[in-house]
């Protein structure tokens, strides 16, 4: 491995020893806050070391990981997420007298992992950065044990995860007795050579069984309704944004290197999936009353939306990306207002505890309001603009079908979102003030990064441009 | 070639395992059953790389050994897994005073 | 120069914006000033653009400015582009100048209204969405322009919301420019259709190698444009909305129902002439639709009592003229009469809410009268200003503008002798109805006193607009009697000029003939109504029941609701759960419906997850094996 290759990995490095660095504070009995301070700052050392190494991009790092602009993007997607999960991570797990410490070894562990799916080249890389992501996360996701369905949600999501990796693994093992190779674009080369043969293809099947069930695709989806809701409000947002991207990123490069458009039958079977996930999500969402698991039912249906990108093949890379950047910073935001909401014994759920919240806090009904607008895709909120390119490489590539679904499950979709907003809009019940024990610093940066977070998405929506030009630029960098 | 062999002896551990996994309510159990589904991922990764191997090895060339390689890998994550999944399962008894699975029914709808 | 533009409609957006946030809060004077100063400033860009304009065309004849690219996804691109040419040039001059001194004029007539915050927020929002709608340099900016200004009318015209009538005007108002607004809709869809694009300089070039002159497409989608014209410039049968739309206060019907709104069509048609040109049976239409909305408007305003109904019936045949003039490709002189009527349509409607402001809100002409002595300054313009609009010969704007139409209606190869005539017999009834109003109103005896003198900053404005009224057409002259044409060259650089029959006879015959017709209207006029005649001659009943007639707009109104709104309301009544409800309901009894199964399937119990899991593996591994 030259230096130039070391230097290449060093944002990566930098997260790896991010982990390292809580445990060692944990050591020397650290307190929570020094932890949280810490640990925000070495997020902002990966962002520095990225923009460090920029310009030794694309560099490959054989045989294992790949570092170019798609894996810049997704990283940097990536390590902004977690910088905003952290930040909400905070406030929820000072109040509930947990021992919140160890908590940051595993979300920097789990980031490690999201952070290794978009640089892998490599069935054992992406592997490796999977299970990362799926230990860490069923140890998070179980974190507040006392509360029973924070255990249940965990052993659920424990079981699934493990039985799809069984799969994920006897598809790459046929993938691999086909082609005698581990590397994705070696795999690419002997099917350009010699075609695909059945168990080539049931490898794929079984690996897109696994990736169906990370993104939380139809029919692999019903796990992710009650792991949304058992789980730590901020573990949730992570497993909504982080995870998902990560899963999402090795997916396109997978995809690209095996040329996964050019094969009819894949095509087929994730336009199925694509069509059941916006009609099942939608309509899911339709009645749901706790907000958590509408969010998740959501999600099914916006990563459904994503996948019409996906099918798009390279020209939907960049709609992807900016999709994935819309998606996450609204469901962070909307995420934010869960948490800050969320009292000591329970999370803020139910959405009759959001009646008339307007009229007392304005300002979070406001963010969550457009987190909300977004989701829906009304314009000038980043989600129209980011459905709206998905829509636009849809159609240029003739994909009519998903077009039309994608249109009508959209028009499904703004019932439940709506009827979120006339709620937070109603005349208030009589409820007691929340409250408020820790350091109003804190409250005031959640609040800014919400804030921040309600303009970010504005911004998309009007300027998108600005955004898409650039995705575009770093997608050359291969 | 005996790789057909042992495609079916991984393929039948590997159903064994899937029909334990479907057919026991005890969490533990489940859980091995899904550590027997690895184990014959890895049996069939060894076979495979063996089978490339032998093959490169006829042409002159050296490859093939990834397979034995993802092995190892394949062990340790799956000893991680256990630890941390065996844990939450041992969390789940202190609460439901239970390792079955049917009692896991809080969160719905 | 090009930095500029954006300014132009940014400044009366911002007056907007403040207004609608701390307007409510604010003193009446700063209104008055953020208000009317926002136009005004505007109006010195505009005028600085404009002498740029002049002393040195920009290159491609047009300034243009890229305000805000939306985004750019491979072929498609969405940008806010505004774009300032020569024809662009004389809108955005009227709506700035002509709004600018209607501003300064409200700021004073306003002053005891409430609501003068409310007022001058939407005259702001108004003006912004007009200059949006003439610089737009693609037809989805324009669309958005479009129904900035309908909305703005609508606020206008229901400003005084407590009357009821008020409200049902400007509902009114709404609904029928709205026929016109899908139309135009459909259009744009069909031509991006057909074009893949809807930038106007694209539709200008690609139109003639797309389209055969002629064609099914064409006709179809200019027919379509010129029902959306004809809906925002209320021309028949689309013209109804347009004497209710009085009930607004007088600046408003000054500046949107008079000087610019109303002439949006006008402009649509000027701005995709390369379209209509393609269409020889559509030009023809619009031909005709002029001519015929000219002499009903025209008839229709020598029967009414209300000051401004007057004025609203002579503004919607002035349109006609325009349209007539568009229709026979006499594209310079249209928007002349465009330019020289908003001067002095403008000025007759702010002088005639002067006198009503003044007579106790008294609105019906005969109960005004000898007003001549008692305000002079009033007297003095709105005399300008009648002349104008009856075209006295050489003396008044109005004259130079409708000699070029009644000329090229005959003489341009679109013009035939029948739209002369009709465009001739509408010169006499101007002249007609003109003198009928000057005499009534301002001669004979004062049937109400005057109770308030109009302030100085009414008055100025009144001056400046009579000023240009008498002037304005001095620009233009007829090619047999000056060689001066500095509007018709100015114009020419985006309108073509206009083609012309061979073999024509002179010119001064037909100059000779509208003189004579004119007067001859001005001369009967006076007969009919000067003292006390006027009242006996309407009496015998032949006579009255065509007034009657003439009065109810040749009772438009009552057709459409035998036509239209009974059996609506009559479909409405017997439909009340009809199929279309069926349709909703099923919609959504499905929603949750499917919800209920799905929802079975999320129980909790982990095993069936799991079911699921493997039930998802089959059915991809199955679908693999079929294939």
């Amino acid at each position: 491995m030259t230096n130039l290759q070391l230097l290449a990995l060093l944002p990566f490095m930098v997260l790896a020893t991010a982990a390292v660095v809580v445990i060692l504070l944990i050591a020397f009995k650290q307190s929570h806050t020094v932890i949280q301070v810490t640990g925000f700052f070495m997020m902002c050392a990966v962002v520095l070391a990225m923009w460090f190494v920029r310009d030794t991009l694309p560099r490959e790092v054989p045989p294992l990981l790949v570092v170019d602009g798609l894996a810049a993007l997704f990283t940097g997607l990536i390590i902004f997420s977690v910088l905003v999960v952290g930040l909400l991570s905070y406030i929820y797990f000072e109040e509930r007298e947990e021992n919140p410490k160890e908590y940051y070894i595993l979300l920097f562990l789990a980031t490690l992992g999201a952070a290794v799916l978009t640089i892998s080249r490599h069935f054992i890389s992406f592997f490796i950065g999977l299970e990362l992501l799926s230990v860490s996360l069923y140890a998070l996701i179980a974190y507040l044990r006392n509360r029973n369905n924070a255990i249940e949600a965990g052993v659920k999501y424990l079981m699934l995860a493990a039985l799809t990796s069984a799969f994920l693994l006897f598809g790459m093992a046929l993938i691999y007795m086909e082609t005698g190779s581990m590397e994705f674009t070696a795999i690419g080369n002997a099917i350009t050579k010699s075609g695909t043969s059945v168990l080539f293809l049931m490898g794929i099947g079984l690996i897109v069984v696994a990736i169906g069930f990370k993104l939380a695709l139809v029919p692999f989806h019903l796990w992710a309704a009650d792991v949304y809701q058992g789980a730590p409000a901020p573990v949730t947002a992570f497993i909504a944004t982080v995870s998902k991207i990560g899963v999402f990123a090795v997916f396109v490069r997978f995809a690209q290197a095996i040329h996964l458009h050019e094969n009819a039958l894949a095509v087929t079977v994730l336009t199925v999936i694509a069509i059941a996930c916006m009609i099942a999500g939608n309509v899911l969402a339709l009645m749901q009353q706790n907000i958590k698991r509408l969010l998740a039912y959501s999600s099914i249906a916006h990563f459904g939306y994503l996948l019409v990108a996906f099918l798009s093949g390279d020209a939907g890379v960049g709609a992807g990306v900016f999709y994935l950047l819309a998606y996450s910073i609204t469901l962070l935001s909307a995420f934010g207002i869960i948490t800050l909401l969320s009292t000591r014994r329970k999370d803020a759920d139910e959405l009759s505890g959001y009646r008339g919240l307007f009229w007392r806090n304005p300002l979070m009904a406001a963010i969550f309001t457009v987190a909300l607008l977004s989701l829906a895709g009304i314009p000038l909120t980043a989600g129209f603009p980011a459905k709206f390119f998905i829509l636009t490489v849809g159609v240029q590539q003739h994909m009519w079908l998903l077009a039309v679904v994608l249109v009508l499950t959209s028009v499904i979709g703004l019932y439940y979102y709506l009827r979120i907003i006339s709620t937070l809009f109603a005349s208030p019940p009589l409820s007691p003030a929340k409250e408020k024990s820790l350091h109003p610093l804190f409250y005031a940066a959640t609040y800014t990064s919400l804030v921040v977070l309600m303009f970010l998405l504005a911004w998309l929506g009007i300027f998108p441009g600005f955004i898409i030009d650039n995705v575009q630029e770093f997608l050359v960098i291969r | 070639m005996l790789i057909e062999k042992y495609i079916y002896l991984a393929i039948a551990l590997f159903c064994i395992g899937i029909v334990g996994v479907l057919a026991r309510r005890n969490a533990i159990i489940i859980f091995m059953c899904i550590e027997l589904m690895l184990n014959a991922v890895n049996l069939l990764l060894v076979a495979f790389s063996k089978m490339h191997h032998a093959a490169a090895v006829a042409k002159g060339a050296t490859a093939g050994i990834e397979g034995q390689l993802f092995v190892f890998f394949i062990m340790v994550v799956a000893a991680a897994e256990v630890s941390v999944g065996l844990a939450i399962i041992v969390m789940m008894y202190r609460n439901t005073h239970s390792v079955d699975v049917n009692f896991l029914n809080r969160l719905k709808h | 120069m090009n930095s500029l533009l954006a300014y132009i409609p940014a400044l009366p957006l911002l007056g907007f914006i403040i207004l609608s946030l701390f307007g409510r809060r604010s003193p009446k004077p700063v209104i008055a000033w953020v208000g009317a100063g926002t136009v005004c400033l505007a109006a010195l860009i505009t005028i600085a653009v404009g002498v740029a304009f002049m002393q040195s065309t920009p290159a491609n004849g047009a300034y243009s400015q890229l305000l805000w690219s939306w985004f750019r996804v491979g072929a498609l691109s969405v940008d806010i582009n505004l774009r300032v040419d020569a024809l662009t040039l004389v809108f955005i001059f009227i709506i700035t100048f002509v709004g600018a001194l209607i501003h300064i004029y409200s700021a004073f007539f306003m002053w005891h209204d409430r609501d003068m915050a409310r007022f001058f927020a939407s005259m702001n929002l108004f003006v912004c969405s007009m200059l949006l709608l003439v610089m737009a340099d693609n037809l989805v900016l324009l669309y958005l322009g479009w129904e900035g200004v309908g909305l703005c009318s609508y606020l206008l015209i229901g400003f005084w919301y407590e009357v009821p009538s008020n409200s049902r005007a400007a509902n009114k108002a709404f609904l029928i420019t709205r026929i016109g607004d899908t139309a135009l809709l459909i259009g744009l869809f069909l031509l991006f259709k057909e074009l893949g694009t809807l930038n106007m300089n694209a539709i200008q070039q690609q139109a003639p190698q797309h389209f055969t002159t002629g064609s099914a497409d064409i006709v179809l989608i200019t027919v379509l444009l010129l029902v959306g014209g004809m809906g925002k410039s209320a021309q028949m049968p689309l013209q109804t909305w347009l004497p209710d739309a009085m009930a607004g206060p007088s600046p408003v019907s000054a500046l949107i129902h008079a000087a610019t709104m109303v002439t949006a069509g006008v402009y649509l048609i000027a701005r995709m002439h390369g379209l209509f040109l393609l269409s020889p049976v559509t030009m023809a239409i619009v031909a005709i639709v002029g001519a015929v909305t000219l002499l009903v408007a025209g008839c229709s305003a020598l029967a009414q009592t209300d000051i401004k109904r007057i004025l609203a019936y002579s503004t919607i045949s002035q349109i006609g003229y325009m349209f007539l003039a568009l229709g026979v490709g006499a594209w310079s002189a249209a928007i002349f009469h465009f330019f020289t009527h908003a001067f002095f349509k403008a000025l007759l409607f702010l002088a005639a809410g002067v006198v009503i402001e003044a007579l106790h809100h008294e609105h019906n002409i005969f109960r005004m009268g000898g007003l001549r002595k008692r305000m002079p300054e009033v007297f003095i313009t709105f005399l300008a200003g009648a002349a104008a609009l009856s075209a006295l010969p050489l003396v008044t704007a109005g004259f130079f503008s409708k000699d070029a139409i009644l000329w090229y209606s005959w003489s341009s190869a679109g013009g035939t002798s029948v739209l002369w005539f009709m465009a001739l017999v509408g010169a006499f009834i101007t002249a007609l109805y003109s003198t009928r109003l000057m005499l009534v109103v301002f001669w004979g005896e004062m049937r109400t006193p005057v109770h308030q003198q109009p302030d100085r900053g009414m008055v100025i404005p009144l001056i400046i607009l009579a000023f240009f009224s008498i002037t304005a057409g001095f620009i233009e002259w007829p090619h047999n009697m000056l060689h001066l044409s500095l509007f018709s060259d100015h114009v020419q650089q985006v309108l073509p000029a206009t083609v012309m029959k061979r073999d024509l006879p002179s010119e001064w015959l037909f100059q000779a003939i509208a003189t004579v017709i004119t007067l001859t209207g001005v001369y009967i006029g006076y007969m009919l109504y000067y003292g006390k005649s006027g009242v006996r001659w309407q009496q015998s009943p032949p006579l009255a029941a065509t007034r009657d007639f003439f009065f109810s707009g040749w009772k438009f109104d009552q057709l459409y609701n035998f036509l239209f709104v009974k059996p609506f309301l009559f479909l409405t009544r017997v439909n009340k759960s009809d199929v279309i409800d069926k349709l909703y309901n099923g919609i959504a009894q499905a929603g949750l419906r499917l919800n209920g199964w799905f929802s079975v399937s999320q129980n909790g119990s982990l095993r069936l997850y799991i079911v699921g899991v493997l039930a998802g593996i089959l059915f991809i591994i199955t679908l693999q094996l079929l294939l």
